[in-house]
C-alpha cells in the first residue's frame, strides 16, 4: 500500500443494544480500490455510512489527508471530498436529471436569488458527456430512465466533483453487465487519479478481480485485511463466517430420524420478483432451516406460507390438504409466524404487551361469548412470564422493550395460541447471547413436543446448529438441500449461496 | 443493559405523554370548564332547567360520536357525518308518514349504505379516509340541498311525542350500552386499537383488517342513522343545513374528551361521553354569555388546536388512514 489517504480510527457505533461497529480501525491508501466484505449485519455499510454522514458515529475519528473530518450529511461529506453510491435508489423521482445531479448544490447556479436552470442543465450535460453517457438528456425527468440508467446518473452525481474517496455500496447487484463495466471504468479512473474507492460487494469473485486490498468485518469487528495477491474466495469466506464462540447453546443431538408425516406442503409457489416456482415439505417435529443471502427470497417464503404475500401463485396446504391462502386461515390452522421485521409486522409496537399477546387468541379467550379484561390480563401475564419477559407489567407498551424482549413477546403470543407449525424468520436477529440461548432451548423443546418449525436465517452457524434439514436459496430458488450432520460445514452452505 | 435502557426511557417520557397526565387532563379540563362557566354565568348554566335543555341538545352529538370514535380508533377520520345525518334525516322524515319503526330502519340502512361508500373508497380503492369523507361530505350535502330545494322535508307531526326526556335518554343509553358492550367485551376494541396502532402488525396477528374497516364504516353510518332519528324527533323537519358542521363538533368533542387524534391503543370509550359533555357545556356557556357566533367559532377553534397539539402522539406521527 502506498501513501495513506484516509484513516479510520477506533470507530464505534451502537444501534440500541446492537454493537454495530466495535472500535474499527482501518487505513485506505492513495490510488487503491479497497474492498470491504462481510456477512449481512457485519457493519460494512454502517462504517461507510458513518464516513459519509448518513449515520453519526458514537466515537472515533476519520482522518483524510491528515485532517479530521466529520460530516453531518451527505452534502457536507461531498464538500469534504467523500462521496457514496448506495445500493438502493439514490435519485429523487419527479426531478430532472440535472436537478438530481446537483441536488444540495443548487446554490452554485443561483445568482441574485434566481436559479439559472439552463446553466445547470448545460453543466450536467457536460458531465454526462464526459462519462460517455451522452444518450442521457440532462433536462429530462429522471423517471424517463430505467433503473440501470438512473444508477449511472447517480454515479455521475457522486463523482463529478472528483472526490478523494468514493464509496460504492453493493451497487453492482443493481446493475447489468454493461452498467457494471461503466461503474468499474469510473472506479479505475478515480484510482488512477491517486484517489481511493471503497468497494462493498457480496460477489467475492468480483471483489478479487477489482480490489487491490480486501478487508473483512464480522459482527462489527475488524477481522483483517489481505491483498489481492493473497486472496482466494475460500479464504475470504473463512474470514467472513469465522467460528462461533460458545457453540454449546445449539442442540447437540445428531442422527435423529425425521418423521415421514408431512405437515405443510408448498407446491410451485411463485411471488413475482422474490420466489420462483418453489416447492418444499415440512415434516412433523422437524426444524427446517432456510438460508441464503439476504436478497435470495427466503424471507418471502415465510410470508408466502403464512398467507401474507400479495399475489402468490401456487399452493400451500397442510398435511390433510387444507389450503392456506390468508393469514386468518393460517392462524386458524395452528400456524404462527414471527417476521424478520419485528417492529412493523410481528408486533403492534404502539400497543401494550398484553394486547399484543392476546390479539390472535381473542376468540379463544371468550367465555360464553364474552371477553373479559381480567381474562386477557391473566393470559398475557401467564405467557409473558413463561417466556421470562423483562417488563414492568403487561400494560407496558412494547415500544419500550429491547429487541430480545420484543421477540419474547412475539413468541409468548404464539405459545399462548398453542401453534403447532411455527415459522420463525431471523429469530435471533439483533438479540443478545443470553436471549438467543433461551430461544434455541425453546425451539428444541417445541421440536421434541412434536411441533414443526421453519427457521429462516441469515446466520449460517444457527442453521448448522439448530436445523434437522437445511435448504439454501439463491435468486428465489432452492439451491441445495443438506441434512443435519456433524460433518456439515459452513463452507458447504456458503458455496450454494454465492 | 436492559434495565438501564428501561430506566432511561422511563425518565425521558415528557410530562404530557405520561399515562396518568393523559387520563387526568381531560377530566381536569371538564371540571375547569364547568367551574369557569358556573362563575361567569352566576351559576345559571347549572340550574336544573338549563341542564335538562343541555341534555336534550346533546343526544344527537352523543350518538353520532360513537361511530366516529370507532373510525378514529382505527386511525381514520370521518368528515361526512353531518351530510350523512342530513340524508338519513330526510329518509326518516319521509318514511315517518308511514310507520315510525320503518323510518328508523330506513335511517339506519341509509347511513349504512353511505358508510359502505366511504368504506369502499377507503378500503378497496385505498384512498385515505380523510379525503374520501371530505368528498362524500360535499356529495351528500348536495343531495340534502337538492331534496330540500323547494321546501323542508317535514316529518309526521306526531313524531314530537317521542321528544320526552325519558324516551330520548333511554334511547341514547341503550345505544351506548350496546356499543360499549360490543367494543369492550367482544374483542372489537382490541382489534380496532391494534389497527390504529399498527395496521401491518394487526394483519399479521390475524385480524381481517379490510373487513373490519368496512364493517366499522358501515356501523358508523348505521349509528348516524339513529342519531338522525333523534334529530328528526327534536326538529321535526329537514332543511338544507341539517347536520351542518356536525363532523367538526364530533371531532372537537372527542379530542376534548382525551381521544388521541390518530387513534390507537390509548383510546378509551369514556372519551366520548366526557368529550361531548365538555363540548356542550363549553358551547352553551358561550351562548349564555351572549358571545357572538363568530367569536364562539374562534374560541372553539383555538381550543381544538390546543387540544390536538396536546393529545397527538408525536412518536407515532400523524398518519391518517
Amino acid at each position: 500500500m502506498g501513501e495513506v489517504l484516509l484513516k479510520a480510527d477506533n470507530i464505534d457505533k451502537h444501534f440500541g443494544i446492537t454493537h454495530a461497529l466495535d472500535h474499527v480501525s482501518l487505513t485506505f491508501g492513495k490510488g487503491e480500490i479497497h474492498a470491504l466484505i462481510g456477512e449481512n449485519g457485519s457493519g460494512k455499510s454502517t462504517l461507510t455510512s458513518c464516513l459519509t454522514g448518513i449515520y453519526q458515529k458514537d466515537s472515533g475519528t476519520f482522518t483524510l489527508e491528515g485532517k479530521e473530518i466529520t460530516a453531518k450529511n451527505q452534502v457536507e461529506a461531498n464538500h469534504q471530498g467523500v462521496a457514496i453510491v448506495v445500493q438502493e435508489m439514490g435519485t429523487l423521482s419527479g426531478l430532472t436529471v440535472a436537478e438530481n445531479i446537483f441536488l444540495g448544490n443548487e446554490n452554485d447556479f443561483i445568482s441574485h436569488g434566481i436559479k439559472n436552470t439552463s446553466a445547470m442543465n448545460k453543466k450536467a450535460q457536460e458531465y454526462l458527456d464526459s462519462y460517455g453517457f451522452n444518450y442521457i438528456d440532462a433536462t429530462r425527468v429522471i423517471d424517463d430512465y430505467n433503473f440501470e440508467e438512473r444508477k449511472l446518473i447517480e454515479i455521475v452525481k457522486s463523482t463529478y466533483f472528483n472526490p478523494k474517496v468514493l464509496v460504492v455500496d453493493e451497487t453492482t447487484t443493481a446493475l447489468g453487465q454493461k452498467g457494471r463495466e461503466e461503474l468499474f471504468k469510473v472506479m479505475h479512473k478515480i484510482r488512477d487519479e491517486g484517489n481511493c474507492v471503497i468497494f462493498i460487494s457480496h460477489d467475492l469473485e468480483e471483489v478479487i478481480e477489482q480490489a487491490d486490498n480486501i478487508s473483512v468485518l464480522r459482527d462489527g469487528v475488524m477481522i483483517g485485511s489481505i491483498s489481492k495477491a493473497e486472496a482466494t474466495t475460500d479464504k475470504l469466506k473463512q474470514m467472513m463466517v469465522g467460528r462461533e464462540i460458545g457453540e454449546n447453546y445449539y442442540r447437540t443431538d445428531y442422527g435423529e430420524k425425521i418423521s415421514d408425516e408431512v405437515v405443510i406442503s408448498v407446491k410451485n409457489v411463485t411471488v413475482k420478483g422474490q420466489i420462483e416456482n418453489l416447492s418444499l415439505e415440512l415434516h412433523k417435529g422437524e426444524i427446517l432451516g432456510i438460508g441464503g443471502l439476504s436478497e435470495c427470497g427466503m424471507h418471502e417464503v415465510g410470508k408466502a406460507i403464512f398467507g401474507a404475500s400479495y399475489f402468490r401463485e401456487g399452493s400451500v396446504t397442510l398435511g390433510d390438504g387444507t389450503p392456506i391462502n390468508s393469514i386468518p386461515d393460517a392462524i386458524k390452522h395452528s400456524m404462527a409466524y414471527a417476521s424478520k421485521d419485528r417492529d412493523n409486522e410481528s408486533l403492534v409496537i404502539n400497543d401494550t404487551i398484553g394486547e399484543n399477546i392476546c390479539l390472535p387468541s381473542l376468540e379463544d379467550l371468550k367465555k360464553n361469548g364474552i371477553l373479559l379484561g381480567k381474562n386477557m390480563k391473566a393470559f398475557a401475564e401467564k405467557y409473558a412470564a413463561q417466556m421470562s419477559t423483562k417488563m414492568t407489567g403487561v400494560d407496558q407498551f412494547v415500544s419500550a422493550l429491547s429487541g430480545g424482549n420484543k421477540q419474547k413477546v412475539v413468541l409468548a403470543r404464539w405459545i399462548g395460541k398453542d401453534s403447532d407449525l411455527i415459522i420463525l424468520d431471523s429469530p435471533t436477529r439483533g438479540i443478545d447471547v443470553k436471549v438467543k440461548a433461551d430461544i434455541y432451548a425453546m425451539m428444541d423443546n417445541m421440536r421434541k413436543s412434536g411441533k414443526s418449525i421453519i427457521m429462516i436465517s441469515e446466520e449460517i452457524m444457527e442453521l448448522l446448529g439448530m436445523a434437522d434439514r437445511i435448504l439454501i436459496m439463491k435468486d428465489g430458488k432452492i439451491n441445495g438441500e443438506f441434512f443435519r450432520s456433524e460433518s456439515l460445514k459452513d463452507t458447504d452452505l456458503i458455496n450454494n449461496m454465492i | 443493559m436492559d434495565t438501564t435502557v428501561k430506566k432511561d426511557s422511563a425518565e425521558k417520557i415528557p410530562f404530557l405523554e405520561r399515562p396518568m397526565v393523559r387520563t387526568i387532563l381531560p377530566i381536569a379540563g371538564f371540571v375547569v370548564i364547568c367551574v369557569i362557566f358556573a362563575i361567569l354565568t352566576d351559576g345559571k348554566l347549572f340550574r336544573p332547567k338549563n341542564l335538562t335543555l343541555l341534555l336534550s341538545q346533546s343526544y344527537m352529538l352523543l350518538i353520532s360520536s360513537i361511530g366516529v370514535f370507532m373510525i378514529m380508533t382505527m386511525g381514520g377520520l370521518d368528515f361526512s357525518q353531518g351530510s350523512m345525518l342530513g340524508v338519513c334525516s330526510i329518509v326518516i322524515c319521509y318514511l315517518s308518514h308511514y310507520n315510525i319503526v320503518l323510518a328508523i330502519i330506513g335511517g339506519v340502512v341509509t347511513g349504512g349504505l353511505i358508510g359502505l361508500i366511504n368504506g369502499y373508497f377507503n378500503v378497496k380503492r385505498k384512498i385515505t379516509s380523510f379525503i374520501v369523507t371530505i368528498c362524500t361530505m360535499y356529495l351528500f350535502r348536495g343531495v340534502v340541498a337538492y331534496a330540500t330545494t323547494s321546501s323542508p322535508v317535514y316529518a309526521v307531526s306526531d313524531i314530537s311525542k317521542y321528544n320526552t326526556l325519558p324516551f330520548m335518554l333511554t334511547f341514547t343509553v341503550i345505544i351506548f350500552a350496546v356499543t360499549f358492550f360490543v367494543f369492550t367485551f367482544t374483542g372489537l376494541g382490541s382489534r380496532l386499537k391494534a389497527i390504529g396502532a399498527g395496521e401491518t402488525a394487526a394483519r399479521y396477528a390475524g385480524i381481517r383488517v379490510e373487513r373490519t374497516k368496512m364493517l366499522i364504516f358501515m356501523t358508523a353510518g348505521c349509528i348516524t342513522g339513529l342519531a338522525a332519528f333523534v334529530n328528526s324527533v327534536k326538529v321535526g323537519s329537514v332543511t338544507s343545513t341539517a347536520g351542518n358542521q356536525l363532523e367538526t363538533q364530533i371531532m372537537i368533542a372527542l379530542v376534548l374528551g382525551g381521544m388521541p387524534v390518530n387513534g390507537g391503543a390509548k383510546v378509551k370509550f369514556y372519551n366520548i361521553i366526557l368529550g361531548v359533555m365538555t363540548y356542550k357545556i363549553l358551547s352553551s356557556g358561550l351562548v349564555m354569555l351572549m358571545i357572538s357566533t363568530q367569536m364562539q367559532q374562534l374560541i372553539l377553534g383555538i381550543i381544538f388546536l390546543v387540544e390536538v397539539a396536546l393529545f397527538s402522539d408525536r412518536k407515532t406521527g400523524m398518519i391518517v388512514k
